[in-house]
């Protein structure tokens, strides 16, 4: 593989970065809650909550900011005409920076990983290990999709301040996603959605899931055994207890027991995180490989 | 690649931007062996045909041969044998010299030891320094040496002077005669005419995207009509002069 080299010089690009750490300590700082609602939730297994809970954040944000420069970023100093110079195609030059840059995040968030779970265990003693090992995965497979994503937005603008401004947009639309979807469905169909009291509508809740943390969610609460939603663990334990009311979007809350769509089953989002992957980099490919690269 | 084919080769090349043609129906071909300079004022596309050249830039019209080969389809096997100096090119910061030619080595899989380089363009002393503090004329010799792995058969320098004090420009022009007299073709742009004049064997001259001349230096003196004694510079003020009043027209 011609293009290895490129990808040991992206993946050290990210190891030797401040903001790659600072996302490793952020993950840990914001990751671990050792709160009665978790404990509640999935007992001991509160470890592997405490994942989800740093991740499902602070991974899009921070992947996106370490990502999204590493076209651009070239093009803008000029670096980029050494590169295409190289006997590299441009799928190689792509794959290198995907690769690497994925190698490189995959490494300090396993550095969050592994210090959330050694808290964890010094807290709360052993947790079960094949949810932990498919949160990982499923983490894996997210880290994955946000790399993909910040290398096509590398790929598609031309600016450095316009790709900023898209990461920002990202970031706000995806954190409100649930008040998005909950709009639009509105407008389109004419049904009030009330958060707290959602209609059973299997089209509502599989847009609420599309995004690379909502599908992750829905997949990590599937593996923790807490209910199907694109929602935290903690909120999707709290709607389903008993005489709770909260804003979140829970199938077996909305849905009659084995009236749910299929396409809700938690499994699928491992597709949408695949699609997640594949697709933006179909895209980057069919961009980067079209044109002008300066 | 056979001997009949030259080295680089474009017909009708053509890049347009919007209302402005920057390459214009170019027809060019490089020889194996040569030194060709490849001359012009600012703005005048020569590293756009640079650019068309390396598939930094996709043509408009027309066609690019390198080796025979399409840079577009065949990039790996065009760029295993060029070295490229680019013009107005950023280098990694926080990365050492050492590791900007290390780099190039190991994607081309080519044994050169990054030292013996470094010391050939004369950055001996700066080997491991950070390229992010280079001044223009080190960042020019790191460039230099970046173009040298792997031995070459073909150097691409886009404004090779640009930068380098006396001493710089001399060994950039020693380098040149070396690497030729190893066999490279060496195609190389820039606006400094008396090093054109001292480093090639044939000269194009660029102007409004077009090829107006094209020949060794004497041929040139004769298109230019002026006596034998005259500098590049009059040569080509001569031939640049003459088509612009001549409406763009190559003659």
């Amino acid at each position: 593989m011609q293009w290895s080299p490129l990808a040991r010089r992206e993946c050290r690009t990210i190891l030797t970065s401040k903001g790659a750490w600072i996302l490793t300590a952020l993950i840990v700082l914001w990751g671990f809650r050792p709160t009665y609602t978790g404990w509640n939730a999935i007992g001991q297994n509160i470890t592997i909550g405490y994942i989800q809970t740093g991740v499902n954040v602070l991974l899009p944000i921070g992947v996106l900011l370490l990502t999204y420069q590493s076209l651009i970023g070239e093009r803008t100093t000029g670096s980029i005409k050494f590169l295409i110079a190289l006997p590299l195609k441009r799928t190689h030059i792509l794959l290198g920076k995907s690769v690497g840059r994925f190698a490189g995040l995959g490494a300090t968030v396993g550095v969050a990983v592994l210090l959330l779970t050694g808290i964890g265990v010094f807290e709360h003693g052993a947790f079960a290990i094949r949810p932990f090992v498919g949160v990982v995965l499923a983490t894996v497979l997210l880290l994955a999709a946000l790399v993909s994503l910040g290398v096509l937005l590398s790929t598609a603008v031309k600016s450095t301040v316009s790709a900023a401004g898209i990461v920002v947009g990202y970031i706000l639309v995806t954190l409100f996603w649930n008040t998005v979807v909950s709009k639009v469905y509105t407008v389109v169909t004419g049904v009030p959605v009330n958060p707290y009291d959602a209609p059973a509508s299997g089209p509502l809740f599989f847009v609420l899931r599309l995004t690379p943390d909502g599908a992750y969610n829905v997949l990590t609460n599937w593996l923790l055994g807490v209910g199907n939603s694109a929602d935290q663990f903690r909120a999707v334990y709290t709607k389903l207890k008993p005489g709770h009311g909260i804003n979140a979007f829970v199938v077996e809350a909305a849905f009659e027991s084995g009236t749910a769509p299929w396409y809700l089953h938690p499994v699928l989002s491992i597709g949408i995180l695949a699609g997640w992957i594949a697709v933006p980099l179909v895209l980057s490919r069919r961009i980067f490989n079209t044109g002008d690269v300066l | 690649m056979s001997d009949d084919v030259p080295v680089i080769e474009t017909d009708g090349l053509t890049k347009q931007y919007g209302d402005v043609r920057a390459v214009d129906s170019l027809d060019l071909a490089i020889e194996a062996g040569d030194v060709y300079g490849f001359l012009g004022p600012n703005g005048a596309g020569k590293s756009t045909t640079i650019g068309l050249v390396l598939d930094y830039l996709r043509p408009t019209a027309g066609t690019v041969r390198v080796f025979g080969a399409d840079p577009q389809r065949d990039p790996i096997g065009i760029h295993e044998r060029t070295g490229v100096l680019p013009d107005r090119f950023g280098l990694y910061e926080g990365r050492s010299a050492r590791q900007h030619v290390s780099f190039v080595a190991e994607t081309k899989r080519a044994d050169d030891d990054p030292e013996a380089l470094l010391d050939r363009v004369g950055l001996a002393d700066a080997i491991d320094d950070d390229a992010g503090e280079f001044s223009k004329g080190m960042e020019q010799r790191l460039a230099l040496a970046m173009a040298l792995v792997g031995d070459p058969d073909l150097l691409v320098l886009d404004e090779p002077f640009t930068g380098l004090d006396p001493h710089g420009v001399r060994r950039v022009r020693e380098i040149v005669h070396e690497e030729n007299d190893k066999g490279a073709t060496v195609f190389f742009s820039s606006h400094v005419l008396g090093q054109v004049e001292l480093v090639c064997d044939r000269v194009g001259v660029l102007h409004q995207g077009r090829l107006v001349a094209d020949g060794t230096v004497d041929e040139l003196r004769d298109a230019a009509g002026i006596d034998d004694d005259a500098v590049m510079e009059d040569v080509f003020v001569e031939l640049t002069d003459v088509r612009i009043d001549a409406g763009g027209e190559s003659q």
